[in-house]
């Protein structure tokens, strides 16, 4: 059986997370790790409840969100529509209520749908390590992941998100209304000039093993007015950016189909 | 790993109980403290058969561990109502047929419980919303949102509150 243990401070939390190594899980919400913890596991079980990372903090620039904020929490506190509609389409309302803005991140595929939200809106990641804070961009810290798995880059202890300087959008497709695994997610978040777009970051979960930045699409609608031609280039590319897998929830010939469906809708809805 | 002795309120009384490493906080309601409204439907926090209310707010007691509910104010459906009385929720539950298994029903108005205690006056969307983690393998869920529908409104005539 695992042990918990429920560290007082961030560095002994680092510190235990260094010590053990792979042995060591992190718990925050516990609405995925609970459900995969069994009695027959060794290893440990780090808390994160008790290290005052519940907290959002409101600055000029933007907030600087505490890793183990619950989603229903962070939806209250963050006036940006995609991560409002993000936070609404993970689980129901107690699973809300219960798992984390940091949790969610670690989530494995099909799962993990705030990611691209935060990809969407440029986030930045920091980490408390033995060795002191690291930060590092969302999007490094996905291209880091190895077969479906995130790296061990120490304990994620709050997310920065900048004020967006443009308009986002977030859309879930998934087989029913609530509570469900993606088919696919996508998220934008597009800065114009004039009639033209000067910026864009379009990101996608759920049909690759991990949630990632769409450089294709975002090449093909930068420099555009999101016409027609500009979205269906944006949509191929992301078709052909993604990597889906077939499970119970979708084949991988629908997720991509779904893909290049998607990112138009997310688009026309910014244009 | 030894057992401890964790204080929590439950249904409005003090409570202290000795829990085994990594018992739930389901696992202290239905076996411990023998609140059995609390169902134990699938254990992976997708079918809301074990909602309880935490300091007011909707968990999922099977995805809870009992050490972290600890100091934590906890209301099962037996503690909707402390002389044991049906509530004007649960009786809009039995006027519109919206139990048929009743496997789901303690959940689910656990959860309309809550949804209510913040919208006191839902639409119905935000009855769907506020229900949509919690399953219901009987009734295909229209004779449960009329129910919470008619409880909302029976709320607004006599300005009470959900139970």
């Amino acid at each position: 059986m695992p042990e918990l243990l429920r560290p007082g401070s961030i560095d002994e939390a680092a510190d235990l997370i260094a010590r053990h190594g792979a042995a060591a899980s992190v718990l925050a919400g516990g609405t995925s790790l609970m459900r995969e913890t069994y009695p027959s596991d060794g290893g440990y079980l780090i808390g994160v409840d008790r290290l005052g990372l519940d907290k959002v903090v409101s600055h000029d620039g933007g907030w600087s969100v505490g890793a183990a904020v619950p989603l229903s929490v962070l939806r209250e506190a963050v006036p940006i529509a995609a991560l409002q509609a993000a936070t609404r389409e993970i689980g129901g309302p107690a699973v809300q209520n219960m798992a984390t803005v940091g949790g969610n991140l670690f989530a494995r595929a099909p799962f993990g749908d705030l990611a691209p939200a935060l990809l969407a809106l440029g986030a930045r990641l920091v980490f408390a390590t033995a060795g002191g804070e690291t930060t590092q961009s969302i999007e490094d810290f996905y291209a880091g992941w190895a077969d479906g798995a995130p790296p061990r880059a120490g304990l994620l202890t709050r997310i920065e998100i900048d004020a967006p300087t443009g308009a986002s959008a977030y859309m879930k497709c998934a087989r029913r209304r609530y509570s469900t695994p993606s088919v696919v997610t996508v998220a934008a978040c597009v800065e114009k000039d004039g009639g033209t777009v000067s910026g864009a970051r379009i990101a996608l979960s759920g049909a690759s093993a991990h949630p990632f930045r769409c450089a294709g699409a975002e090449r093909a609608v930068i420099g555009s007015g999101l016409d027609e031609a500009a979205v269906t280039a944006a949509a191929a590319a992301a078709e052909s950016a993604v990597e889906p897998q077939t499970d119970s929830v979708a084949s991988e010939w629908y997720r991509r189909r779904m893909t290049g469906v998607f990112v138009r809708r997310v688009l026309a809805a910014l244009a | 790993m030894e057992d401890k002795l964790i204080r929590l309120t439950v249904n409005g009384r003090d409570e202290a109980v000795v829990i085994r490493p990594l018992a739930t906080l389901q696992d202290v309601l239905r076996d411990t403290l023998e609140l059995t409204a609390v169902k134990s439907g699938c254990g992976q926090g997708g079918c809301g058969s074990c909602s309880v209310l935490v300091d007011g707010e909707l968990r999922l007691s099977c995805l809870t561990l009992a050490e972290r509910a600890e100091g934590a104010e906890v209301t099962t459906l037996e503690g909707l109502n402390e002389t044991n009385a049906i509530v004007p929720l649960q009786q809009a539950f039995v006027e519109n047929y919206a139990a048929q298994c009743g496997y789901c029903t303690a959940g689910m108005v656990v959860a309309a419980k809550a949804l209510l205690d913040r919208n006191p006056a839902p639409s119905r969307d935000e009855i769907v919303e506020g229900l949509s983690g919690n399953l219901c393998r009987c009734t295909g869920f229209a004779p449960i949102v009329r129910a919470v529908q008619q409880a909302a409104q029976a709320l607004s005539d006599t300005g009470e509150e959900a139970s």
